[in-house]
């Protein structure tokens, strides 16, 4: 296996921290059922973004769609509070569904306009847009936790994510 | 509104905003300001923002559930209204309380965040 087959496998299974701008013009392949995403050449399926929340719209029971805006584009997130009722989960143990239908509810609830989150989650796409469909999410108290992000989410693409891979 | 709707605001200084060639001063431009509360009235919702000696108008009445301090430093993002006597006032659509903040951490940030967001794109076009 080459160097890049194996990076490759690597951020796939990690939540890559990218830029708003940066994730937004992800490479969408489209399957007859699913969408892949690619940067660069390599498949990236999770990520994590920090930023302003500033827009939410909530239909009780079903999903909780909010936009995050890290200060180079706004992202569009999907965090879905249908647990009970989705077929998705209907062959999964009652009780794990149930305890992250109430993780979920909880998230809904801290999510406000004008505080900063951190999201993490599986990528997707809607209407051909770079869609967060979320699988956890922090609130930041600490003032500064955006402007990290932003530099460590400039470190990890020029010293990881925007590496060559080596020929074999 | 919806979400597809919904522009970023693009991180910029007030002295960046107001220098006299800024790509930021436009007429309904969606921005991202940060500085010290100096003034607000509480009869048109009008906050002052003051980074170094630049100032800025914010119009905060869309911000119901923000509780304003004088002396405080605030982010807010909003879309910029130039007035015919070129004035300009922040119409904004959030607004947070950012005391705290490493001022020079994050304007240091953002010149780092700007060429790194030019070299992405020039890539990408080359």
């Amino acid at each position: 296996m080459n160097q890049r087959r194996r990076f490759s496998f690597s951020l796939y299974q990690t939540h890559v921290k990218l830029l708003a701008f940066d994730l937004n013009s992800l490479n969408q392949t489209s399957s007859s059922d699913s969408v892949s995403f690619s940067r660069k050449g390599y498949a990236v399926s999770c990520t994590e973004i920090v930023g302003v929340v500033v827009f939410r719209d909530l239909k009780p029971n079903r999903f909780l769609k909010f936009s995050v805006d890290d200060g180079t584009a706004c992202v569009g997130c999907i965090l879905w509070l249908n647990h009970l009722t989705s077929s998705y989960f209907a062959s999964r143990h009652h009780q794990d569904v149930r305890i992250l239908g109430d993780m979920a509810t909880h998230f809904a609830a801290q999510i406000r306009v004008g505080i900063v989150v951190r999201v993490r989650g599986k990528l997707s796409s809607y209407r051909g847009m770079v869609q967060i469909t979320v699988s956890d999410v922090v609130v930041e108290d600490d003032p500064n936790a955006e402007i990290l992000h932003w530099l460590d989410s400039m470190r990890l693409a020029m010293k990881c994510y925007d590496l060559s891979p080596t020929p074999t | 509104m919806a979400l597809s709707a919904i522009k970023s605001g693009a991180l910029v200084s007030l002295k960046d905003l107001m220098h006299p060639s800024s790509e930021f001063f436009k007429d309904g431009a969606s921005l991202r300001v940060t500085g010290k509360l100096v003034e607000y009235s509480v009869e048109t919702a009008i906050a002052i923002i003051v980074d170094g000696n630049v100032n800025l108008k914010i119009d905060t009445q869309h911000l119901i559930e923000l509780s304003i301090r004088i002396g405080s430093i605030y982010q807010f993002i909003g879309e910029l209204l130039v007035q015919s006597d070129n004035e300009a006032i922040l119409k904004a659509r959030v607004g947070r309380n950012v005391d705290g903040i490493d001022l020079n951490l994050y304007h240091q940030s953002l010149q780092l965040l700007r060429q790194f967001q030019a070299d992405h794109l020039n890539k990408r076009t080359n």
